[in-house]
């Protein structure tokens, strides 16, 4: 409650700062981007976060948010990524925490806006009384969320018509993969393994909604009860559910395979085993809910057409 | 009359009963236990997330026994319950008995009631051995064996030793109170890089969270063969000790004055106590509580002696760990529940209940 | 027939010196009482002779050095009830009396019917067979302190330390266990140290005293000739008179040097 009440009074100080900061600078010449502020956007918590010029001075912690800002070509105004943000090659990359940030850190970057996935460790509380704008951009629970998200960093970031442009670019892209797929003859059952405990994600994920996409019956579904969105699957249910493709998200944590998976106790009588239909994907990809989502559905589609043209 | 034995000659063979109050495994108690085992085991192979029936079961499990062998069994079933059910519900049993009858063992020699298994550092060590398996040699395996239980079981051999060269150093071994403290000492050290380690790999996050969770899910009976030569020598140590360890309660000075070495014993038990718990740790994770409450409800209901309590905590244990993985993949079916939650939530309440019924007056 | 002789015994706890030079001889079949006031080192003696704290010199027992033998060796010899031995909860009388076989078994070994007959008739003979299934936490005082000589006699061995056999007993308690020791003794021909503070029951049970003041043997002898009132005046810094009894050794009273006056008489 505290916490709230403290960072309404910084987004209010801001602002007035910001008015009188705007009203100076008003006669000064002033690109179409830079016209564009101040902006107040409404973060998906319901808070508003007023920006009062295009920012150059982008500290990014989360990974998705990189690659989104990347993308919408706003790469050139970040200064700074945390250890996690290893997409694109050309980002920043430093030995900021997003997971335990440390506020003295980012603020040495001096920075005119701070884009995280979470307020964790005080972040919005401690960056807020430096008077630096915090963006929150949560995990997506379904690409609408992602696109709101491109959408906001395009405007947090003076880049609108290039956020605009990523999401259409995206719509198509994946409207075309879906449209390649035959109409399923009967519904393929999916899993999507998260680590080699047999965490799985299930259709209130990001991940689980592009299964949906492509008409895939995801088996972690079975299991929302006890967990709605990361459960647990036990090896039996699986073996029993025999899925007729497998998504390995955990090829780099764990190094698992065709060949691992195969050797799994059991698991030899599984469809998706027995028909080699195993998939390794980029754990980093397959976790993200960025623009490279696109990359995702490209890497498993043409399994799932393989397996409706055998099907059919 | 009172007869010096050495230089008369043998007396006749007295009556059995010739003496009374001596503490026997009471044969009630013995078959409670099996029976509790069995039943468990039977459950845990009937009771699963996917439904297979009673004649199914029945039928699969007596398959390989030739003249039964002609079943008309599912592949896809027989492979659930032979590949995945079965090893999970001996390896249950060999987790549980280890774990319980490592922590018996423990307060025996400690004559600290709240000793557990991983007093000396055991689970810190693994968790700290698995910790870096994970961070930093992802995937890796040695002579065809993976890693992270391999690292486990050298974290928490390591860690017993330190502490016992720390205690021994520090108080020459006069009292157990330097070796606890020294446990205590070299555990938080442990923890402290583990957790420095895991701060610094947050995406491995996920993967030690449900390795210090403990889990059985994955090991399959290549689980069992790994634990297996370890718990059998570890527990055979421990059984051989039940005289010496009734011995040690009358302290140190004393079973010393008595021709009873309790160092030795206490190394010796220690040693084969912490060879089967890390074997055990390495493959199903830090189970909490298995190894405090059930040497302790054996106490309270049946008697304190370890010729009681080490047997009685072997049966129990397992069948108790049994059941508590049965309803860890059962009870949010498809979906697994980390065991650990599941032994402590069953196991407080029910000791709970044991204490208060029993009203005993000192553990 | 069990000698047991200190040569030179020293003994120290860090660098303090409790026990400096003691040479003692105690016969076989002998009972001698350890007197001395308080950090004599009267049971630090008996430990010694126990092994349970290290020492310099020699202990030997029926010319054997105690370092030479083995803890087994060691307790088939020599047998310690201590003066509050830890009597852990739960456990039976017989039970308890059982550990005193240990010295009797191998590392893994399990008692047999020798001896199980063995702490049989040692519980009949000490009067607490009746009680054998009892858990030694419901015993008195007097059963407690009998039950600790069961186990040191189970243990068969020649020689019986015994550190205070009579604290916290009543008198008529006292005199029973006292009497319980010397009748082993003639029986078994038990070589009987003791430490006793309570100096008129050391001075009736023992053949001899040795009295010990700083860790030093200041007087080794008979109770007549112990226990005099100038040696305890000065040793103790007591004010006691020792008054002959009637063939059954020498009673020592303490006595108030001043006498508060009774009311009403008339001080001179």
């Amino acid at each position: 409650m505290r916490e709230h009440h403290m960072r309404w009074a910084v987004i209010a100080a801001t602002t007035i700062a910001l008015t009188a900061c705007a009203a100076t600078s008003s006669n000064t010449p002033s690109s179409p981007a830079a016209a564009h502020f101040p902006v107040t956007i409404t973060e998906a918590s319901g808070a508003g976060v007023t920006i009062t010029q295009q920012p150059h001075r982008i500290v990014s912690l989360s990974p998705t948010a990189t690659e989104m800002l990347f993308a919408i070509d706003a790469g050139s105004q970040v200064v700074a990524v945390d250890d996690q943000s290893n997409y694109p090659p050309s980002a920043p990359l430093t030995k900021l925490s997003g997971f335990t940030p440390s506020i003295e850190a980012i603020a040495a970057y001096a920075p005119d806006l701070v884009v995280a996935a979470d307020d964790t460790g005080g972040l919005v509380h401690g960056i807020g009384a430096l008077h630096i704008p915090v963006l929150i951009e949560p995990a997506a629970k379904n690409l609408d969320d992602s696109y709101r998200e491109i959408g906001q960093l395009g405007a947090a970031t003076g880049r609108v018509p290039e956020a605009s442009a990523l999401e259409k670019k995206m719509r198509s892209d994946l409207a075309a993969i879906v449209a390649s797929i035959p109409k399923p003859a009967r519904q393929l059952k999916v899993y999507h393994e998260l680590d080699d405990t047999y965490y799985s994600a299930t259709s209130a994920t990001f991940i689980g909604q592009v299964y949906a996409l492509l008409g895939l019956k995801n088996i972690a579904d079975g299991a929302t009860a006890a967990a709605p969105d990361y459960p647990q699957l036990s090896a039996e249910y699986i073996v029993a559910s025999s899925p007729d493709l497998i998504v390995l998200a955990d090829t780099k944590c764990c190094h698992q395979g065709l060949s691992t998976v195969a050797a799994r106790p059991g698991w030899s009588s599984i469809a998706a085993v027995k028909s080699g239909q195993v998939i390794g994907v980029d754990d980093d990809i397959a976790s993200r809910w960025g623009p490279r989502v696109v990359d995702f559905l490209r890497t498993i589609a043409p399994h799932v057409k393989q397996l409706e043209v055998r099907a059919a | 009359m009172l007869i010096l034995g050495r230089r008369l000659p043998a007396p006749p063979a007295p009556p059995l009963a010739l003496l009374q109050g001596l503490p026997r495994l009471p044969w009630v108690w013995a078959v409670a236990g099996v029976a509790a085992l069995l039943g468990a085991a039977i459950l845990g192979v009937l009771v699963g997330p996917v439904h297979i029936g009673l004649g199914t079961v029945v039928q699969a499990v007596l398959a390989p026994i030739p003249w039964f062998g002609a079943s008309s069994v599912d592949p896809s079933q027989a492979s659930i319950l032979w590949s995945l059910r079965i090893p999970r519900v001996v390896l249950g049993a060999l987790v549980g008995g280890m774990l319980a009858t490592a922590g018996a063992a423990y307060q025996g020699v400690f004559r600290n009631p709240l000793a557990d298994p991983y007093l000396l550092g055991a689970a810190a060590g693994a968790n700290l051995g698995a910790t870096l398996a994970i961070a930093f040699a992802p995937g890796s395996s040695l002579i065809g064996v993976n890693l992270v239980p391999l690292a486990g079981f050298v974290g928490a051999a390591l860690a017993v030793a330190g502490a016992y060269a720390l205690g021994r150093t520090v108080t020459g071994l006069r009292n157990t109170i330097g070796l606890i403290l020294a446990g205590v000492a070299i555990a938080a050290f442990f923890n402290a890089i583990q957790t420095y380690i895991q701060q610094a790999q947050t995406n491995n996050i996920r993967q030690v969270y449900s390795w210090i969770l403990g889990r059985l899910v994955t090991a399959g009976w290549d689980g069992v063969l790994l634990v297996l030569p370890y718990v059998a020598i570890s527990v055979a140590v421990i059984l051989l000790h039940r005289r010496l360890l009734d011995a040690l309660s009358v302290g140190d000075e004393e079973v010393t004055s008595l021709g009873i070495s309790a160092r030795r014993v206490r190394l010796i038990v220690v040693v084969a106590a912490t060879l089967g718990t890390a074997a055990v740790v390495a493959i199903a994770g830090t189970i909490a509580f298995v190894g405090i409450i059930i040497p302790h409800t054996v106490r309270l209901l049946v008697g304190r002696s370890y010729r009681v309590v080490i047997p009685l905590s072997l049966l129990f244990g397992a069948a108790f760990l049994v059941l508590a993985d049965t309803a860890a993949r059962t009870v949010a079916a498809p979906a697994e529940l980390p065991i650990g939650v599941i032994t402590a939530f069953i196991g407080a309440p029910f000791f709970i209940v044991v204490m208060r019924s029993t009203r005993a007056a000192a553990l | 027939m069990t000698k047991v002789e200190l040569r030179g015994v020293g003994i120290a706890y860090e660098s303090e010196v409790v026990v400096s030079e003691l040479d003692l001889t105690v016969s076989s079949g002998e009972w001698l009482a350890l007197i001395g006031p308080n950090g004599a080192g009267k049971t630090t003696i008996l430990r010694a002779i126990a092994r349970l704290v290290s020492y310099q010199g020699e202990i030997q027992i029926d010319g054997k050095a105690v370092h030479n033998l083995t803890g087994r060796e060691l307790a088939r010899r020599v047998a310690m009830v201590m003066q509050e031995p830890h009597m852990p909860d739960g456990m039976s009388v017989s039970q308890y009396v059982l550990l005193g076989r240990s010295p009797h078994l191998t590392y893994f070994g399990k008692e047999g019917r020798t001896d199980h007959r063995v702490v049989a008739d040692i519980l009949e003979r000490l009067s607490l067979d009746r009680l054998a299934a009892r858990p030694l936490d419901h015993l008195s005082g007097g059963e407690r302190q009998r039950a600790a000589i069961a186990r040191a006699l189970a243990q068969q061995a020649p020689v019986l330390l015994v550190d205070e056999p009579t604290s916290s007993l009543d008198v008529g308690r006292q005199q029973e266990v006292l009497e319980l020791i010397d009748a082993l003794r003639a029986e078994q021909g038990l070589t009987v140290i003791a430490a006793m503070h309570e100096l008129t029951l050391a001075g009736q049970y023992a053949d001899r005293l040795a009295l010990l003041v700083g860790g030093k043997l200041v007087a080794v002898g008979a109770p007549a000739d112990v226990l005099t009132e100038p040696a305890i005046a000065i040793h103790y810094h007591a004010h006691v008179r020792v008054l002959s009894l009637n063939g059954s050794g020498r009673a020592v009273v303490p006595v108030r040097s001043h006498l508060p006056s009774p009311p009403g008489e008339v001080v001179p």
